[in-house]
């Protein structure tokens, strides 16, 4: 395909993708996101059958719980913890710019 | 391309033990992560970091790094001698998601020395029973207007990309890309670019392109999630008596009613007005009322009737 053809964008959270495509997107190991989900540690996509279909935020979370774990050697449950706090901190920092006048 | 020394980078010696090189990686981490680091250049300094700690915390890299990079100084100019990687077996495979770094992450030097994919002997080969590998994501921020979420427009977008050469090696290219961006797009959303990503392996198809939607700074409108906000000048009578204003918005005007009695810093909600969605957000109006200056004899001659026959004192509510 040359470059100048217009490729076309889906919203990620219109997009049914399998399992391996999620754990792709999110940039994690599969059985990890199965692990994880199943312990309530990071959110669950919403599924039907075999593909699941998941938001630019629940990406985020996810990307983050498994950086934390892995940058830290961090327990789960403390890179969940973690996770949390980054998510409440970029709503805070996202309040502030919309209150700060330009 | 120059040479670049992770052991400076991660302040370690260059025969520092694995734990060390653990521990001044998560120091680091710990200063440099961008969503706490207050560091004006941390996004960069932590690719940066997790590039050294991807090579010095794998023994099989971090041994061939030592070899390639022996005598070389930071910055100096650097070209690794043809096949200086035969005759280690790296077990990694690459850009894969266990290394939850794309491609683009890494440096050109990085991409050198260790981004020899499908090659007979590189790092990067497909490993055992790997035959047919999907392609990998690659990741991107795209910069949008906020008046994009309603139009669906295409934009250009460019990207240094990983493309493997003729031998073997991968070399970080840019590549530029027309996207049209779908309708209803908002902060924080992904856009999927479906076979847009890294070439797969064997028969397996390539993965995506995720692109990460960001707003550019819009200087009347700001968005929260779907919902669209924006601050309302009001006349001091538009507020007191009520009105019917024609708000501007991406879409066109909207009429929308104050109510009588409204006052500075309160907020109207006009469901459905707000980023196109299913459903769509809502419009938030923050109200300013902005005073006339008194700066004619008759505007003064207003005020003054006012002071006098108006029994108001901004100040009295809560001491009642």
């Amino acid at each position: 395909m040359s470059d100048d053809d217009i490729i076309i964008g889906t919203r990620l959270d219109e997009s049914w993708l399998t399992l391996e495509q999620v754990a792709s997107t999110c940039q994690v190991e599969a059985d990890w996101l199965q692990r994880r989900i199943a312990e309530g540690l990071v959110p669950p996509p919403e599924r039907m059958g075999g593909i699941w279909r998941l938001s630019g935020t629940m990406v985020a979370r996810i990307r983050r719980t498994r950086q934390v774990e892995r940058d830290f050697d961090a327990f789960p449950e403390l890179a969940a913890l973690v996770a949390d706090l980054l998510e409440e901190m970029d709503d805070l920092r996202a309040q502030i710019r919309r209150l700060t006048p330009r | 391309m120059q040479f670049k020394d992770y052991y400076q980078i991660l302040g370690v010696a260059r025969d520092e033990a694995a734990d060390n090189i653990k521990k001044a990686f998560r120091k680091l981490a710990r200063k440099y992560h961008p969503d706490i680091s207050k560091e004006p250049d941390a996004e960069a300094r932590m690719k940066e970091i997790n590039e050294a700690y991807t090579v010095l915390s794998d023994p099989e890299k971090r041994a061939a790094y030592d070899q390639v990079g022996k005598g070389y100084q930071p910055g100096q100019d650097f070209r690794p001698p043809p096949d200086w990687d035969a005759g280690f077996e790296f077990s990694g495979e690459g850009y894969a998601p266990g290394d939850l770094h794309g491609a683009g992450d890494f440096s050109d030097f990085f991409a050198e020395l260790f981004g020899r994919m499908g090659g007979q002997h590189g790092p990067f080969h497909a490993g055992h029973g790997a035959a047919n590998l999907r392609g990998e994501n690659h990741h991107a921020k795209v910069l949008l207007d906020i008046e994009d979420a309603y139009t669906s427009p295409s934009r250009q977008i460019s990207l240094r990309v990983p493309n493997v050469d003729g031998s073997g090696r991968v070399r970080l290219t840019t590549r530029t890309l027309n996207v049209k961006i779908p309708k209803g797009v908002h902060e924080g959303q992904v856009i999927r670019l479906a076979g847009q990503g890294a070439p797969g392996f064997g028969n397996a198809p390539p993965g995506d392109l995720m692109l990460e939607v960001h707003f550019r700074p819009h200087g009347r409108f700001t968005a929260d999630g779907r919902d669209l906000q924006l601050t309302l000048p009001v006349a001091p009578w538009e507020a007191a008596l009520g009105s019917v204003i024609a708000v501007d918005l991406p879409q066109g005007p909207v009429k929308v009613r104050i109510p009588a009695g409204a006052q500075s810093g309160r907020q109207l909600r006009v469901r459905g007005k707000g980023l196109p969605d299913n459903p769509p957000g809502d419009l938030l109006l923050n109200i300013q009322v902005i005073l006339p200056p008194a700066d004619s004899p008759k505007a003064k001659q207003i005020y003054e009737n006012m002071q006098s026959e108006l029994a108001f004192d901004p100040r009295r509510e809560g001491r009642d």
